[in-house]
């Protein structure tokens, strides 16, 4: 009888139920948008984080500590100490390579430039990288990689270099990318043809001639540079399939105390405490993996990059929260003004089930029941409003969908159906206090 | 004795008295007074009725008819005096068991019927069956049959005239066997015609051996009960 009460008396007092259910609704959508945000957001936001550089460098362990004085490097081992660009690849095959987004290796060469066929010739720094490289993987032998990847901001006026295929070891590296600073210095731009003859002690590479396919603009030391294929750079240098370092960009979760303590120290990790670092995606557990993977490498991460990381990401999914929080809250103020004035309306009917003998628990059974019915489907409406708005606003900010978790649902449901119930609790206290004697001898 | 036992021992009794000659007192009201702050809205009232009377209570607007209607229906205690109703002293239970007796012994007519606007004439009269025990369909169609509404079992209150919720009401009021009916101007609302067909109603119901106390204030009415307590400035005159 209670169930057939129920459903019958849900159709009763349409307009203020659609209007409860409505502004159900509406905090379900935001709810739903923003908890789906939420936790895509961290994978989002650090994918845009990417865009400013890399968070982990990984260099040989003995360059770790570099000794400059006066502008002049005194590490003994340098010139030495190099890492095996066959090595790179390891990098992407770590526990975590599904948070790599890129990485991209560094080998400098110093250089004396020739400017086409003018007198004269200025000093500078080749830079050897990858620009878009295939780098063949175990599971992906056409993964491609470079500083296109992890370094979107970089401009180019005029195009990319070509670099040869890893496969074809008689390709030449023809063209070159030339920091904006530079170019400006030499008075070059796209087209020009450079000789770039090494230059340093012990150095016995030949010159080689390539051409400018476009003046780089990364605000960065770059600027001042020429950026080219990393073999050119290994040419220079003779140090063929060797770099000096690797810069890599990690998706990464926020520090917390737990990362913090294992900066300090692994060693002061419980068992437990160990596997939970090594097991979640921090900046510092990621980087530990990839001196796992590479022998005789350090991979620090860039602390400030990673830092502004977690902060950011913290703060608004904090923000998100909040604005959750707030809507959670202004719905059950609606939906208790609107119950209020529900039972108001229906006294009559409340006196009249006390008359009959309804126990207070059966009267407020029903009409907790009819708000938990109403909490119930604007919630599932606003699941699916808020699912539409998630994408659109994943489309909109991130130019790809948000993924949805399933428990998002129920979640929003339970929620939904609390913020009715306890926008109910007020008006409920109206039903106890109130008498039949008051409602049921008005004379019509 | 506590109120639950009473209820228990008053059910043994009607086991016993079964038959509607043994006059069992349904209500005892002794010396009863209802005070409203500094208002004495019923004032040291007497009387008896037995089982199968037909008792009017008539009075001028603010006589304390509906005030003592609220006190025999349990819808309120009085502050003095003591109260009966089936043999269970009502003036001192709590509101929790007022409420048990209530369902178990009164049925009330309502003058607005107060039908529940979204259930059926059955459904609603299924409600005061699920309040006081189990609701059983077939039950309440005799229930409504015997109102002469059983082809209108189905149809909303909106559905059905004045006359016909009135009906309704009545079969609600009768399903649980109470064993005081109360009604409350139950005509007020009505047609000439359908006063009529009310009245003869309860003329009926009084002779199947029902209780029923009335309250009007309709001089027509009150003569067709057996006997009459006149309300003035809260006092039986």
């Amino acid at each position: 009888m209670l169930l057939r009460m129920l459903w019958q008396s849900l159709f009763e007092g349409r307009r203020r139920k659609a209007l409860a259910a409505l502004t159900v609704a509406l905090s379900a959508t935001l709810v739903t948008t923003l908890f789906a945000l939420s936790v895509d957001v961290g994978d989002k936001m650090a994918r845009e984080m990417k865009s400013y550089g890399s968070n982990i460098r990984v260099t040989p362990k003995s360059e770790t500590m570099s000794l400059v004085v006066g502008g002049v490097d005194y590490n003994p081992l340098k010139d030495k100490e190099t890492l095996a660009e066959s090595d790179l690849w390891k990098i992407k095959d770590i526990f975590w390579r599904n948070n790599i987004v890129g990485l991209a290796p560094r080998l400098t060469a110093p250089v004396t430039v020739q400017v086409g066929g003018r007198d004269g010739a200025g000093k500078a720094s080749v830079i050897g990288t990858y620009f878009d490289q295939r780098v063949p993987l175990p599971d992906d032998a056409q993964y491609r990689t470079g500083v296109r990847t992890i370094n979107p901001f970089w401009e180019v006026a005029g195009a990319w270099p070509t670099e040869p295929d890893p496969d074809d070891t008689a390709a030449q590296v023809e063209t070159v990318l030339v920091g904006a600073a530079l170019a400006e210095r030499l008075g070059v731009a796209a087209g020009d043809r450079l000789t770039l003859a090494p230059r340093g002690e012990g150095v016995t590479a030949d010159p080689r001639s390539v051409t400018v396919s476009g003046v780089l603009r990364t605000g960065g030391p770059e600027d001042n540079a020429i950026v080219a294929p990393l073999a050119l750079a290994q040419a220079l240098t003779g140090l063929a399939g060797r770099v000096q370092a690797v810069d890599v960009s990690a998706l990464t979760i926020p520090e917390n105390e737990l990362s913090s303590k294992a900066r300090r120290d692994t060693g002061d990790l419980t068992a437990e405490q160990y596997d939970s670092w090594y097991c979640s995606a921090y900046v510092s557990s990621i980087a530990h993996q990839i001196e796992e993977a590479i022998v005789n490498a350090a991979a620090r991460p860039v602390w400030q990059v990673a830092a502004g990381e977690g902060a950011v990401i913290g703060r608004i999914q904090t923000l998100l929260l909040v604005v959750s929080l707030a809507a959670v809250a202004a719905a059950a103020m609606g939906v208790s003004a609107l119950m209020n004035t529900t039972i108001l309306e229906r006294a009559r009917e409340i006196g009249l089930m006390k008359a009959l003998g309804a126990a207070g628990w059966e009267i407020h059974a029903l009409f907790l029941g009819e708000a938990g019915l109403v909490g119930l489907i604007g919630g599932a409406f606003g699941v699916l409003c808020g699912w539409g708005v998630a994408q659109a606003v994943g489309w909109g900010v991130f130019g790809s969908g948000v993924d949805m978790p399933l428990i998002t649902i129920p979640i929003v449901l339970v929620i939904s159906v609390l913020t009715v119930l306890v926008g109910s609790i007020l008006p409920a206290r109206t039903i106890t206090r109130l008498h039949p004697v008051e409602v049921l001898h008005g004379r019509a | 004795m506590a109120p639950m036992d009473q209820l228990a021992v008053a059910r043994t009794r009607d086991a016993a008295d079964a038959t509607p000659d043994a006059r069992r007192e349904v209500i005892g009201a002794e010396g009863l007074g209802r005070r409203f702050g500094t208002v004495e809205a019923l004032v040291d009232v007497t009387f008896t009725v037995r089982q199968g009377d037909f008792l009017a209570i008539m009075g001028p607007s603010g006589s304390g008819k509906t005030t003592l209607l609220n006190i025999l229906s349990l819808l309120d205690a009085p502050t003095s005096g003591s109260c009966r109703l089936d043999g269970i002293e009502t003036a001192t239970l709590s509101e929790a068991d007022r409420v048990v007796i209530r369902r178990e012994k009164v049925g009330l007519v309502f003058q607005t019927f107060h039908l529940i606007p979204y259930l059926s004439a059955v459904e609603n009269v299924m409600l005061a069956q699920h309040y006081h025990s189990i609701a059983d369909r077939d039950e309440a169609f005799a229930a409504l049959e015997r109102v002469g509404m059983g082809h209108r079992a189905d149809h909303l209150p909106s559905q059905l005239s004045g006359g016909e919720q009135q009906r309704v009401c009545i079969a609600r009021a009768l399903i649980n066997a109470p064993a005081l009916i109360l009604a409350d101007e139950p005509t007020g609302n009505l047609d000439a015609d359908n006063e009529a067909r009310v009245m003869d109603l309860l003329d009926s119901l009084r002779h199947e051996g029902r209780t029923i106390v009335l309250v009007t204030h309709n001089p027509e009415l009150g003569a067709r009960a057996d006997s009459i307590l006149r309300l003035q400035h809260g006092r039986a005159v």
